[in-house]
């Protein structure tokens, strides 16, 4: 299941960013992929209408310092915490 | 350029309906003394927004109070605020334009970042929540960009150069530094000019979310914990006039539009360029006639984003170099919210006030230092000192600046 999460996160990731899904590395930050200000908020966007979830506002941050193992982690969270809430199935 | 400069321009009136209520007087006085507009958000929807907090024009504010009824109809909440204030405006300038011969000298420019919202937000439930088969037949001359423009035209006959500007968060200062150029350049002898906005609807408070750019308790602007801007609402409506015609009727004058400076970055749609920002800074003194140790006070953009601030504070180094360390510069936004084509207009209000009375409003809510922010910005406190001349920065997404140089009255 993880790895499916980390196969959709960066495939979301390759294409806002243009380039080919195996350059991505876990430790590449959004800004390393050449994702930066309007750019990482949109491949947030799609990440949550992906996966039909909600990321927590990163208050004072920058998305485009986050890693692509940040964001698949931070989904897999999501995922949990909904199923946890009992709204998995949806 | 020489003969143009010959003609001044100078601040005879102003008007403003803000977070503290209607009044420009109120809002200076709410300002100087480091008070708070930011409240809970109060909308009908507030329970399906993330956002918790807005700066928006108390309920009490009754327009059927000031508009007569045949005129209430054909408004959308922008308009209601701009002719409230135009009104504050003209009356404290003492001008009377029921001879229909100043009128035509006479023009009106008002900036606005997105018109018409409420109308826009109002029309699209009825449409695709409701199901409703018909929209409001007033909604396109409610809903125009330059409704404000023209009501405030109509309802005083003034008959010179009436239009809108908008450039988002930069539209007032915008509109005010058209209106000044028209009276320089012999177009108008005054104008009414200002910014009017009111776009704290579901939709578009949605949209600001999306961004991820709002704070969710306060406005922090240069603090290390800042997290965002907190859009606020209002109106403030200005009469500029002809240094020589404010003087032939013995006008009080609140303050000399020295000069401005325009400047786009030409870079990124949102994040702001230090140069493009310091450029426009620099424009606006040149174009007064001052030098950065001319200038005593900065009312500052920050609007409390990570980006804006340290940003600025960097165009404000290149465009001031030594002298910035003695600058005193403060973001009002702390306490008005982000009016976007408002906010310049509202921010006047504060450098008029400043000028004046020669005390700086201060900073609200600034308690973490950030070693990106380097200045004095006032903090939380006022500051009495004598402001001889100042710098109001306004800069729009999309790259946009446009920086009021103001002095103090000739």
């Amino acid at each position: 299941m993880n790895d499916t999460t980390q196969q959709q996160v960066f495939d979301i990731i390759a294409k806002q960013a243009k380039i080919d899904v195996s350059t991505i590395k876990p430790e590449s930050t959004l800004k390393d992929l050449g994702i930066e200000s309007l750019e990482a908020i949109e491949v947030i966007f799609d990440i949550e209408e992906h996966f039909n979830i909600n990321f927590p506002d990163q208050q004072g941050a920058n998305f485009d310092s986050d890693t692509a193992q940040s964001l698949v982690d931070a989904v897999q969270k999501a995922l949990d915490d909904k199923v946890a809430a009992g709204e998995g199935s949806d | 350029m020489s003969n143009v400069s010959m003609r001044r321009v100078v601040i005879t009136g102003m008007g403003a309906i803000s977070p503290f209520g209607a009044g420009a007087e109120t809002l200076w006085q709410g300002l100087r003394e480091g008070h708070s507009g930011i409240r809970p958000l109060r909308h009908p929807d507030a329970g399906r927004l993330k956002v918790k907090v807005a700066a928006q024009v108390p309920a009490s504010f009754d327009p059927a109070a000031h508009i007569d009824e045949r005129t209430l109809p054909l408004l959308d909440r922008t308009s209601e605020f701009a002719l409230h204030a135009a009104r504050e405006a003209i009356s404290q300038s003492g001008l009377d334009f029921g001879d229909g011969v100043l009128g035509l000298r006479t023009a009106v420019i008002v900036g606005t970042g997105v018109g018409g919202e409420t109308t826009q937000d109002e029309q699209s439930k009825r449409l695709y929540a409701d199901n409703a088969t018909r929209v409001h037949p007033l909604s396109i001359v409610r809903l125009m960009t330059n409704a404000s423009a023209s009501q405030i035209s109509i309802a005083y006959g003034l008959r010179g150069p009436t239009f809108a500007v908008a450039s988002a968060c930069a539209s007032a200062n915008h509109a005010i530094i058209q209106a000044g150029q028209m009276i320089r350049y012999g177009l108008a002898d005054i104008a009414i000019a200002g910014g009017t906005e009111a776009c704290i609807t579901y939709g578009a408070m949605r949209a600001w979310e999306a961004m991820r750019v709002l704070a969710d308790e306060t406005c922090r602007p240069f603090s290390a914990n800042r997290r965002g801007l907190v859009l606020g609402e209002g109106a403030g409506i200005f009469v500029l006039e002809l240094l020589e015609h404010a003087q032939a009727r013995g006008a009080t004058i609140l303050a000399e539009l020295a000069g401005s400076g325009m400047t786009a970055d030409a870079t990124d749609i949102v994040s702001p360029s230090a140069d493009g920002a310091a450029a426009a800074m620099r424009q606006a003194m040149v174009d007064a006639g001052l030098t950065p140790e001319d200038i005593d006070y900065v009312n500052a953009h920050g609007t409390g984003t990570l980006a804006n601030d340290s940003t600025e504070t960097r165009a404000i180094r290149l465009a001031f170099g030594a002298h910035a360390d003695r600058l005193a510069v403060s973001s009002t936004k702390s306490m008005h919210g982000h009016a976007l084509g408002a906010s310049g207009a509202l921010e006047l209000v504060a450098v008029i006030g400043a000028l004046r009375d020669s005390v700086v409003p201060p900073t609200a809510n600034l308690d973490q230092p950030d070693p990106a922010c380097d200045l004095d910005y006032v903090p939380n406190v006022g500051r009495e000192m004598p402001v001889r001349a100042a710098l109001s920065n306004s800069f729009a997404f999309g790259g946009l600046n446009a920086v009021l140089a103001l002095k103090h009255a000739p």
